[in-house]
């Protein structure tokens, strides 16, 4: 699979549609955690299961790269694949300062704060994406995939039912705090053809 | 005479989904740019009396966009239409001198009521 089964507007749509998805989970981060959340343009990119490390780790750069903390739903529906949010450990920490807990959190505490905050980004996005394409999700509940390792060895781990997937990633950061969300979401190839029909359909509306 | 309008985004569907959402009977003439230093340059050149501006975009984002028209004294009316729905970002950008904030995708009826209120169209 490579992106060049999409055409240039199949993937000006997809990363539109991603654009506005993400918008609206972006103000319910805001509202949640009370701050600006400034907001990436969303990346499409063709991956293959044996390259998804090397992949995500180029894509968050090398002050993340070294030890975040990952948390992996699935989604089911017309539409399937996985969703995994990755947070640098830094932001982990802020995060219960930010929603106004005590100071020193607990391990444990920390823990659900994360798998909450990636259920309702995750959600969002999902509801963003099938408002537009027209489609609905079920999703699992949240799990935590690693927490403070290298990117490598967390996502190296999790066996993955597909060779290729086509993987869309967005960035939601807290200015001026630490605390930083990247949302992968990866399509298996049986998903994809039913993303560029939906996608057509887009098009064909406008 | 024909209004001449700006529309910017850096998403082709996106543009166009804006152009169709402009009354159907207003007489314009429609300029579009993909970028922030495009939309400047234009906005320059032709002097648009109304341009429909997108915030989340590579290089040069909406905020700066409307930061330099503020500087430069670039008079044009700005209607923000974004997919960052957040009451901040809207604050923002109604400070920096834009007339109106409104959501994507964009609904053909709040542009024209904008619009109406703008003296436009």
């Amino acid at each position: 699979m490579s992106l060049k089964s999409f055409s240039d507007d199949q993937l000006d749509a997809l990363q539109e549609t991603a654009n506005i998805a993400m918008g609206q989970a972006g103000a319910v981060l805001a509202r949640l955690l009370d701050h600006y959340v400034a907001l990436s343009v969303p990346r499409a990119k063709p991956v293959q299961a044996a390259d998804l490390a090397a992949t995500v780790s180029a894509m968050l750069g090398p002050s993340l790269d070294l030890a975040v903390t990952a948390v992996r739903q699935s989604f089911q529906g017309r539409l399937r694949g996985e969703a995994i949010s990755l947070f640098g450990t830094e932001g982990c920490s802020e995060l219960a300062d930010l929603l106004g807990h005590e100071s020193g959190a607990g391990a444990e505490q920390q823990e659900e704060l994360l798998l909450d905050v990636s259920n309702i980004l995750v959600g969002a996005v999902l509801r963003g994406l099938g408002n537009q394409l027209h489609t609905d999700f079920a999703f699992s509940a949240p799990t935590l995939l690693g927490q403070e390792q290298g990117v490598a060895a967390i996502l190296r781990r999790g066996p993955v039912d597909w060779v290729d997937a086509l993987l869309l990633e967005v960035n939601f950061r807290l200015d001026p705090r630490n605390f930083s969300c990247h949302l992968v979401l990866l399509l298996p190839e049986e998903s994809i053809d039913v993303l560029r029909q939906a996608l057509d359909r887009m098009l064909g509306d406008i | 005479m024909a209004t001449p309008v700006l529309v910017v985004d850096d998403s082709t569907m996106s543009r166009k989904l804006t152009m169709r959402a402009l009354p159907a009977d207003w007489n314009v003439e429609l300029h579009q740019a993909s970028g922030g230093e495009e939309a400047l340059a234009l906005c320059r050149q032709i002097k648009p009396r109304l341009m429909l501006l997108d915030l989340t975009m590579p290089g040069m984002d909406g905020f700066e966009v409307l930061e330099a028209m503020g500087r430069e004294g670039l008079e044009c009316v700005v209607v923000v239409i974004s997919a960052d729905i957040q009451p901040k970002a809207e604050a923002r950008v109604l400070e920096l001198g834009a007339v109106a904030f409104l959501p994507k995708p964009v609904d053909a009826g709040q542009l024209a009521r904008v619009l109406r209120e703008n003296g436009l169209s």
